[in-house]
Formats: C-alpha cells, sequence, structure tokens
C-alpha cells in the first residue's frame, strides 16, 4: 500500500484488496489457498503477480475479477466492493469494469474473430451504440494485425492469433482494469513475445490498470510493481523503478 | 507391449464409471427406461389380449362352431372321436322350435328351444340365471330352465311345470343371458333351455325334425400357461372343414367383426410400441455415450501417448458399454416387471378382465438383450472413432475441425471406416432379430430394421439440410441479427457439437411419439365407433308388412329407445341357378345345398347400416335393374364374383340378378343378418316379413318387451342387450389400455428424450463461464441458450412431426382406418417440442448458470 502511495495521492486506488482470503474444502480438510492479502493498485499501473504453481496466484486474479467468492475479505474496484455482490450483479461489474485474458483464450468457438470482440460489447446493456462497437471491434482487431480475419473462426485461427482476438476483446469496451492469467503461457517465444507486446502496447494507449500473473521472471521485468506469493501469502511486493521497455515501440504486425 | 488383461481393462472402465456416476447414471437410465417400456408393454399386452380373447370366446361359447345341416355320418363321428381324443373337447348344441304348454292352461306356446350338455356347455362365458346358481345345478333330465317372457305369457312361475313334447319338466330357474345368444339362431318365440336327455325324452327329435345341430368346440389350452395360439385355433378350422364339408365352421374371431377388429388392431398398435421404446432407449443411450466418449477424448489422448493401442482403449470402452448395457438392462427388467405388476392394479377402475402376470422368459431375455445390443449399436461408431483419435488433443485444446459439406464428411467417414460398418450391419442384424421376436413375424423385423436405417438416414440428411440452409442464412444476415438470437443459432454449429445428430436423435423419438400418438387416436376413434352406445341391442323378429307401422311407431314412442329402429324387409325364396348353372349342381364351399332352398332377400337403396362394400359398387338409387348385393362370405361359398349372375325364385316369380357388389357387415346391425340384397323395385309385390333392430337403454329392455308382448304377441323380441354389453365393455377396456400405454410410451420417450438433451450440457460449462467473465448476466446466457433449444425444437419437431404424419399414414392404411392429417395435434407437437427442448435445456443448465466461473476455469 505504502508504495502506491508514495507515487502521489492525485493517482486514485483502481484495485483495493483488503484481508484477503480464501479456503476450499477438499472433503474433510480445508486447504487455506489465500492467507490474508493486502495492496492496493493505483489507476494506471502494470503490476505482475508471481509466483510458483500453487503458490495461489490464480486464485488472487479470479478474486480480483470476482469469478469466485473469497472466504473473508473484500475486493475494491474503482470503488466499488464486488465480492459478495450477486452473480448478475457481478457479472455486470466484470463487463464494465475488467478485460479478461486467459492463458487458453477462451473464445466462443462458434463466434468469428470480429463477433467474439463484439461480444462484450453487445452484453453490456448501456452501449446500445452497436455501429460504434461495431467500428471499435473492427479498429481493434485491425490493430492487432487481424484486419483481413475478422470472419474467421477460432478454430481456423492459430494460437497466437486466437490471443491477439482476446486481446482485442479485453480491451473493446475500454476497461480501467485488464486481468491477464500466464497471456503468453500456451504461446512460443515469437508469439509470446508478439502478444506481450500488444498487450503493453494496448495498456499504455488505453491507460488502463494492468494486472498480469505469471511465473516467468522475464515477463515480469516489465511490470512497474512486482507482487510475489508464496504459500497463500505476499512474501514481496516491491517496485521496479526502470522496467524493462520493449525493443521498439510496440509495432503492430503487417 | 503385452495385451491389456480383461481383468484390468474391466478395473479401468468400472473406475471411470464410478467416477463420474451422474453422467452414467443417464445412461443406465435410458436403457432401462428403454428396456422397461418394452418388457412391460409387452408382458402387460399379452397377458391382457390373452385375458379378452377369453372373454371374445366368451361370444360363441367356445374357440369354433360347426354348423351341421346333415345327420352325422358315421366316419365324420369317428372323426370327431378322433379330435375328442386329442384333447380337444367337443359339445353338442341343438336349437329347435317347438310348442310349449302349462299343464294348468293348456294354451300352447311357439318357444325356442335349446339344447345343451350343462356340464361342458357353455365353454367359455357364463350362462346368467335369476335367482344366481350355476346352469348345471338347475338343468337336469326333468328340469327346464326359461326365459322370463314365458312366465309372463304362460303366466307361469319358477318351481312351476311346463310340458315340452311328450315330457312334463320342472322349471327351476329363470335364463337372462347366453353367451353365445348373438351367434345362436335368432327364432321366434321364448327361450328354454334344456338338458340333452331331457330333449331325447321329450320325443321331439323325430327324424325329419327341423333342428338346427351344432357343435363347440374348445382346442386344449398350452401346459404352460399360454394363452391358445391362434394357429392352433385355425388348424382345428381347417380339419373340421375338411371332416365336415356340409358343415359351417366358424372361428371365435368370426362371430364379432368388430371386436376382432378391435383386437387386431391393438395388438398391432402394442407390438409398434414395443418396438418404438426399444428405439427410444437406444437412443437416449446413443446421445449419453456420445456425450460420455467426447469428454474422455482427452483420457484417451493420454493413453495414446503413454502407447496403448486403439484396441486396447476400445477394449475398455466396449466393456464399459457392455457393463452399462447389462446394468440398464436388467435394470430395466426389473422396473418392467414392476410395471407389468402395476398397470392391473392401476387399471383397475377401468379393467375387470383378470390380468394373470406371468414374467416370461423369452420377454425379459428380449428385454436385457435388446439393452445390451442397442446399447452396442449405438456406440460402437462413436467407439470406432477412437482408432482416429490423435495424441496432439492433449497439447492442442481445439477441436480439429474440418468443413468439409456434410455428405462429404460421411462419405469419407464412410468410406473410411469398414470395420465401423461391418459392426452396424452385424448389430443390425441382431435387432432385426428382436424386432422380430417382438412382432412374432419376420417380415415385421426386416421392414423394421431396415426402415429405421432408412428412417435415421433420410433424418440425419434432412436434420443436416437444414442445419445448412440455417447457416447459410445466418452468413447473409449475420451482423443485422440482435446479438443473443445470432449468438444462439450460432451455437447450433459449435464445434464439436453434433447438432444433425442431436437433430436427428430429437427428431426420431418426435416422430415414434408421434406416430404412437396417431395410430392410437386414429385406433381409438374407430374403436369408439364399434362401441358406439347405440348399436341395437333388441331385435325383433316376425313382424308381417301390417304390423310394421304400428310396430314402428311403438318403438318410436318407447321410453328408452335411443335411435330410429332399423327394420329389415324379408322376402323368402330359394336360388335355383348361378350363371346358369341348375343349383343342383352348382359347385359349394361348406355351403349345405339345402340352404339353398330358403334365400333371405331384403331391400335397400343404399349400403345398409353397419356394411362396407368389399368388392364392387352399389346402384344409383333410382335402378330398377335386377342386381344382387352379397356378404363376401356367402359369396366365397357359393363360388360368385362381382359380374355373376344368380337365378333368384321367390313364389312363382324368377329373378336374374346379377351381382353388383360384395359386402361385410360388422356382425351389429339388423341388416348384418341380410345377405342378400336387391334394389326395393325388384322385390316390389312379393310377400314380405320384417325384422328389427332397436336400441334401448339395458335397464329398460324389458318394459320394452312387455309393451310388445302385450300389442304384438306373435313379434318375438330378443334381447341381446347383456351380450353386446360384453362387447362393447371389452372394446372400451382396449381403448382404455391402448391409450393408457400409449400414454406410457409417449412419457418414457419424453424422458428419455429430454436426458438426450440435458447430456449436452457438459459441453457448454466452458462457454458459460467465458460468457460471465465477458459480463454476460445469467438472463442472457439463458436467452442464447433459449434461442439455440428452440431452434433445435422447433426443427427435430418438423422433421418429426413431418415424418409421423407420413408413417402413421401407411400404418393406418394397413390397419384399414382412414388417416386424417390433425392439425391441432401437429401444431401443439411442435410446440411442444420446442418448450420441452428449451425447459430441459434450461434444467440441465441451472446449475452450470448458478456455478462461480473460477471452479471451472481451475479445471483447465
Amino acid at each position: 500500500m505504502s508504495e502506491a502511495t508514495t507515487l502521489g495521492q492525485s493517482i486514485p486506488s483502481m484495485i483495493v484488496v483488503e484481508g484477503l482470503r480464501k479456503s476450499i474444502r477438499n472433503g474433510p480438510r480445508t486447504v487455506d489457498i489465500l492467507k490474508g492479502i493486502d495492496f492496493t493498485v493505483p489507476q494506471g499501473e502494470f503490476v505482475a503477480i508471481m509466483g510458483a504453481s500453487g503458490s495461489g496466484k490464480s486464485t488472487l486474479l479470479g478474486l480480483l475479477a470476482g469469478l469466485d467468492t473469497p472466504s473473508a475479505g473484500n475486493v475494491h474496484l474503482n470503488g466499488v466492493a464486488i465480492s459478495y455482490l450477486a452473480e448478475d450483479k457481478l457479472a455486470q461489474v466484470r463487463g464494465k469494469t475488467i478485460g479478461f485474458v486467459f492463458q487458453s483464450y477462451q473464445l466462443i468457438p462458434t463466434l468469428t474473430a470480429l463477433e467474439n470482440v463484439l461480444l462484450p460489447h453487445e452484453l453490456n446493456s448501456d452501449s446500445k451504440d452497436a455501429a460504434a462497437g461495431m467500428a471499435r471491434s473492427r479498429d481493434l482487431l485491425t490493430s492487432v494485425g487481424l484486419g483481413d480475419r475478422l470472419d474467421h473462426y477460432p478454430v481456423q485461427l492459430s494460437g497466437g492469433e486466437q490471443q491477439r482476438v482476446a486481446l482485442a476483446r479485453a480491451f473493446v469496451l475500454r476497461p480501467p482494469i485488464v486481468l491477464a492469467d500466464e497471456p503468453t503461457g500456451n504461446l512460443d517465444s515469437t508469439n509470446g513475445a508478439h502478444v506481450l507486446e500488444l498487450l503493453l502496447h494496448l495498456n499504455r494507449t488505453e491507460g488502463t490498470t494492468l494486472v498480469l500473473v505469471t511465473h516467468d521472471p522475464v515477463l515480469a521485468t516489465y511490470a512497474n510493481r512486482r507482487i510475489v506469493l508464496r504459500d497463500g501469502l505476499v512474501v514481496a511486493d516491491e517496485v521496479n523503478a526502470n522496467p524493462a521497455g520493449l525493443a521498439e515501440t510496440a509495432t503492430v504486425a503487417s | 507391449m503385452a495385451s491389456l488383461s480383461y481383468a484390468s481393462a474391466i478395473k479401468i472402465a468400472a473406475r471411470e464409471m464410478r467416477s463420474s456416476r451422474g453422467k452414467f447414471f443417464f445412461v443406465i437410465l435410458s436403457v432401462a427406461i428403454g428396456v422397461a417400456a418394452l418388457t412391460g408393454v409387452r408382458g402387460f399386452s399379452s397377458s391382457f389380449r390373452g385375458a379378452l380373447l377369453t372373454r371374445a370366446r366368451s361370444i360363441m361359447a367356445g374357440d369354433l362352431a360347426a354348423r351341421m345341416f346333415q345327420q352325422i355320418t358315421p366316419e365324420q363321428q369317428k372323426g370327431l372321436d378322433q379330435i375328442a381324443a386329442e384333447g380337444v373337447e367337443i359339445t353338442p348344441v341343438t336349437e329347435l322350435l317347438s310348442m310349449a304348454s302349462s299343464p294348468k292352461t293348456l294354451d300352447p306356446l311357439l318357444v325356442s328351444l335349446k339344447a345343451v350338455d350343462p356340464n361342458k356347455y357353455p365353454f367359455y362365458g357364463k350362462v346368467d340365471l335369476e335367482p344366481a346358481d350355476a346352469l348345471s345345478a338347475q338343468l337336469r333330465e326333468d328340469t327346464v330352465v326359461v326365459a322370463d317372457d314365458l312366465l309372463v305369457r304362460l303366466h307361469l312361475k319358477v318351481s312351476d311345470q311346463l310340458t315340452v313334447g311328450s315330457k312334463v319338466f320342472r322349471i327351476t330357474s329363470v335364463v337372462t343371458n347366453e353367451p353365445d345368444r348373438l351367434s345362436g339362431n335368432f327364432q321366434a318365440g321364448p327361450r328354454v333351455l334344456i338338458s340333452r336327455k331331457g330333449l331325447q325324452d321329450s320325443g321331439l327329435l323325430a327324424p325329419g325334425s327341423h333342428a338346427g345341430q351344432r357343435y363347440l368346440f374348445k382346442v386344449p389350452p398350452p401346459r404352460n400357461g399360454a394363452p391358445i395360439s391362434e394357429s392352433a385355433v385355425a388348424d382345428l378350422k381347417l380339419r373340421l372343414e375338411k371332416l365336415l364339408p356340409e358343415a359351417q365352421v366358424t372361428d371365435y374371431r368370426e362371430t364379432n367383426p368388430a371386436l376382432t377388429q378391435g383386437l387386431d388392431r391393438a395388438t398391432s398398435l402394442l407390438s409398434l410400441m414395443s418396438l418404438v421404446a426399444l428405439v427410444l432407449g437406444a437412443i437416449g443411450v446413443a446421445m449419453a455415450m456420445r456425450a460420455h466418449l467426447q469428454q474422455r477424448l482427452d483420457t484417451i489422448a493420454i493413453m495414446k501417448s503413454l502407447g496403448a493401442r486403439s484396441g486396447q482403449i476400445i477394449k475398455i470402452y466396449v466393456l464399459q458399454t457392455l457393463l452399462l448395457g447389462v446394468a440398464g438392462g436388467l435394470l430395466g427388467v426389473a422396473l418392467g416387471a414392476a410395471v407389468q405388476l402395476a398397470f392391473p392394479i392401476l387399471l383397475a377402475k377401468f379393467i375387470n378382465v383378470p390380468t394373470e402376470i406371468h414374467l416370461q422368459w423369452r420377454t425379459t431375455l428380449t428385454g436385457l438383450g435388446a439393452g445390451v445390443l442397442t446399447t452396442l449399436l449405438f456406440t460402437l461408431p462413436p467407439l470406432l472413432d477412437i482408432r482416429g483419435v490423435r495424441p496432439i488433443l492433449i497439447f492442442r485444446r481445439a477441436v480439429e475441425d474440418n468443413d468439409d459439406p456434410f455428405v462429404t464428411a460421411i462419405v469419407r467417414k464412410i468410406t473410411k471406416n469398414y470395420a465401423q460398418i461391418g459392426a452396424g450391419v452385424l448389430i443390425l442384424i441382431g435387432l432385426a432379430a428382436i424386432a422380430t421376436t417382438l412382432s412374432d413375424s419376420a417380415t415385421v423385423g426386416k421392414v423394421f430394421s431396415i426402415g429405421l436405417v432408412i428412417v435415421l438416414a433420410v433424418l440425419l440428411a434432412a436434420s443436416a439440410a437444414v442445419l445448412a440452409a440455417l447457416r447459410f442464412f445466418l452468413s447473409r444476415t449475420r451482423l443485422q441479427l440482435p446479438s443473443s438470437l445470432r449468438h444462439g443459432l450460432a451455437n447450433l454449429y459449435r464445434p464439436g457439437n453434433p447438432s444433425a445428430a442431436l437433430l436427428a436423435a430429437v427428431g426420431m423419438g418426435v416422430m415414434q411419439i408421434m406416430t404412437v400418438y396417431l395410430v392410437q387416436q386414429a385406433v381409438v376413434s374407430e374403436l369408439h365407433i364399434a362401441s358406439a352406445p347405440d348399436l341395437p341391442n333388441v331385435f325383433l323378429i316376425d313382424i308381417t308388412t301390417e304390423e310394421i307401422d304400428g310396430v314402428r311407431s311403438l318403438l318410436t314412442a318407447q321410453p328408452g329407445v335411443t335411435i330410429a329402429p332399423e327394420l329389415l324387409p324379408v322376402v323368402t325364396s330359394r336360388i335355383i341357378a348361378i350363371n346358369g348353372v341348375p343349383a343342383s349342381e352348382v359347385k359349394l364351399t361348406n355351403f349345405p345345398r339345402r340352404m339353398l332352398q330358403s334365400i333371405n332377400l331384403t331391400w335397400s337403396a343404399t349400403p345398409p347400416p353397419g356394411t362396407k362394400l368389399s368388392a364392387g359398387k352399389w346402384w344409383s338409387s333410382e335402378s330398377t335393374a335386377p342386381q344382387v348385393a352379397i356378404a363376401k362370405r356367402q359369396a366365397d361359398r357359393l363360388g360368385v364374383k362381382v359380374g355373376s349372375n344368380i337365378t333368384f325364385a321367390a313364389q312363382d316369380h324368377q329373378i336374374v340378378a346379377t351381382v353388383a357388389a360384395l359386402t361385410e357387415a360388422d356382425g351389429q346391425h339388423a341388416f348384418s343378418r341380410a345377405e342378400f340384397v336387391l334394389p326395393q323395385p325388384v322385390l316390389a309385390g312379393l310377400p314380405v316379413v320384417w325384422y328389427g333392430g332397436v336400441h334401448a337403454d339395458p335397464t329398460k329392455v324389458e318394459l320394452l318387451q312387455r309393451a310388445l308382448y302385450k300389442a304384438y304377441p306373435t313379434v318375438t323380441v330378443i334381447n341381446v342387450a347383456a351380450a353386446l354389453e360384453t362387447v362393447r365393455t371389452v372394446v372400451i377396456q382396449i381403448t382404455y389400455v391402448i391409450q393408457f400405454l400409449s400414454a406410457f410410451s409417449i412419457f418414457a420417450g419424453v424422458v428419455i428424450l429430454a436426458s438426450s438433451i440435458a447430456g449436452t450440457r457438459y459441453r457448454r460449462i466452458r462457454e458459460v463461464v467465458v460468457m460471465k467473465t465477458l459480463g454476460a448476466t445469467r438472463s442472457r446466457i439463458a436467452t442464447v441458450f433459449s434461442i439455440e433449444f428452440a431452434v433445435l425444437g422447433l426443427v427435430a419437431g418438423l422433421v418429426g412431426v413431418g415424418f409421423a404424419n407420413l408413417i402413421a399414414r401407411v400404418l393406418l392404411h394397413r390397419l384399414d382406418i382412414v388417416y386424417h392429417f390433425q392439425w391441432v395435434w401437429t401444431f401443439a407437437a411442435l410446440a411442444g417440442t420446442a418448450g420441452l427442448t428449451v425447459v430441459t435445456g434450461w434444467a440441465a443448465s441451472h446449475r452450470i448458470l448458478g456455478q462461480k466461473p473460477l471452479e471451472v476455469l481451475r479445471e483447465e
């Protein structure tokens, strides 16, 4: 929390995590996955959450996105406490506040690339302006280099291409927060680098708060801040004063 | 690699079954419901049918009757003795008109005497006496049992004496109903039942007396308690016809065509339902197993990358399938037994037929076999697909899709999978064998299995075509559609989502359910006509032309008479030539030549009530040309066809009439007894006696009888209300059972269909989660799925209902029933299918919708 405040009071907190705990029952035993997590992420920050397998980082990300209910504690997104909202209310918050990038893309197989990107726009009852949504979706897909593959179905795209569609989908509603769960985990290094490049580029141009879960230390060097988890507790929370810049300004694949 | 032992294959298979109990429960349940419907419906219907046939036999009081027209020759007697020695029971019944009088008044009265052996007669049914007692207890050498009207006319009471012939008998009881009243002679005069010894002692059986003699036969029932086989009755009939060429041999089925036709139709419908139950179960299994294997693809890919060969994996899953089939089959047989036991209790209100329950081994084994075989048949194709599973699946989550059009894909599949086809053919043969056993007919078995394949292929093709058309529509209008509609429609083309297969399955189910319903409806409405409550149940004999108007107005005015009386004019004549061949030389089949001397003619401008034309055409109403319509049965015996000439002589008048039409009567109208019908002008001027038929409220028949005795003492009234009630109740019971059983099959079908739709839910879980992560509300997801399901249901319904109408049409045509397209029910079925798919889709997805997304994503 302290680091965030040192950056300046003028920057509002986008994510506030308070005393977050999560236990799951496994038969007679109760397994504590998260044992009390607290941190705050100011607007526009790029945080990498790191940790080994089983450290609880995916659970944490899930709770940040309101994909599950914590056993204790709360998560505030953009000032709204989300952890105990009803499922449908939560869906609205997710739709408006969060863009999500999964390790395994999770595109809807029956929809085309364009329709997949359009979907959050359509799901959000406030955004009635179909034409604007359509234009935004096309632009985003073009900006991730898929302008000529709008009508392709996920199965007709490579893994890297699918993840780029997923990126476009995550950003389509200009969410204040984007959560990414090992976004390059399923990709080879070339494609992975490309996706990361695009993610950072979008993050910068859209001014989004980005939380990225990874176990890849190299990936973490790009972040402003690293939070390291071990056994359900934060063991390190450090500012990276000098994040690795991408070699060149993010360019779009032609 | 050492081959996988059966023990470890079973272990793997069983462990997998334990780990996903819920899903396998569906499979087992589908098999069980199919098998239960099969064994339950079949078992129950066969015992019910047995019981009904016994009642149908009571209308004749035997399995067969031979009406004699000549004294039996010693040789024929020897033949009958031979038949009796083989276990067939035989008893003679003699009917004759005679005079009876009271020793008190000595007023003679014409009576209709019937001599029976009270220890044997009747073989089926029972003679109702008042006060109630067994006939053998009341009818002895020196007693008679008489109809109520004799007592009225002679002012006698029970225990009074009655002189018949030269002997005085004591009246011990009043007879209110004889089982074979409908099949006996309709003769003038009140009934007097007398023992055979009594008839002999009365001296009435002088040579030359006009006694009608018939023999009743009872085929020995098989020792195992099964009903008497139709073929045993038919065999005996053939034998008797050979032995007694001058006799008219009829079996119990001929006495009341309406009843036996009802039974036949019910039987056809019931075997249809058994077959449908079988296929419905199979569909459930197929859908559940498909979903299961789809999910097992990962495991299969892992096993393959560990070096397992396809054969070994198939071994595991075939064993699993067999385990499921046997488990489902056993459960089904148990359920089927429960159903058999439950039906008579559930139906007790409507049916007083005692239905004996004996679990037939054959039915049970057929059920088990059907369960296992259908499970195998419908899982083998997906199982054999295992050979094509590439281990890469573990690494690449995406289902490999190919954009081949459906037909190309099928062709490719076929050319690639000889083994699959071979296995399919083998199992189809097995199914055909089961269908054959079920329907007791090899043709039905063959037609059924070939038809099944054709229908399945056509349904698949039709479903694929509809899907393709929809896809085309979607590609054109895609982005103009509201997003949930677009998404819902797009979901039909989910990769790895066998929409065409699901469509075909649901379509097939709907088709079968609808077919059962349509056929059942038609059969039942036909039966209702046959059991119509206003058929004549009182017959009048010997009304003179002078009396006819008075009788008509008396009948019309009588309370309790519900329909206009049917009055039948009869002109007595004889046949003197057929096609120019004199009567003495005409070749006759089972038609006593003597009977050519007494042929009853009648007239009618139109086919009389209850009569159908089976060949030829009725004459126009103004026709005066000599034409005749003959009962087909008599035409066969006389050897005449449409266009033949028959020369009738009435008094000194000769009529050469051309056979215009052959008729079939339902045996329930006054005109059923008119076997030769001519145009009225042809018979004008000849002496006429009238017969009548009228329906009266059974409780008011006695009143009617008394009114008629009083006004027209010479007219004989024959009350068959009781016998007709028997027919009516039996037919009504058949309709109840048909309706009940078809409701049961339809219910089973709906359950199975619902479970196959529910089975697709496992595929939706991930999608729901992603949608939620993107901010979709539950109602939005539900809308998308509802659209998908509704379209699926509508398309399946359309295809299914279309085929059902087609098949019902063919089946009804074969059952001789008119088919009507039913708009209301067709649309109800369509809407119902769509509704059902949506509701079950919803119900099945309800839990998914409430699930926390992370639980599912974690399983990645």
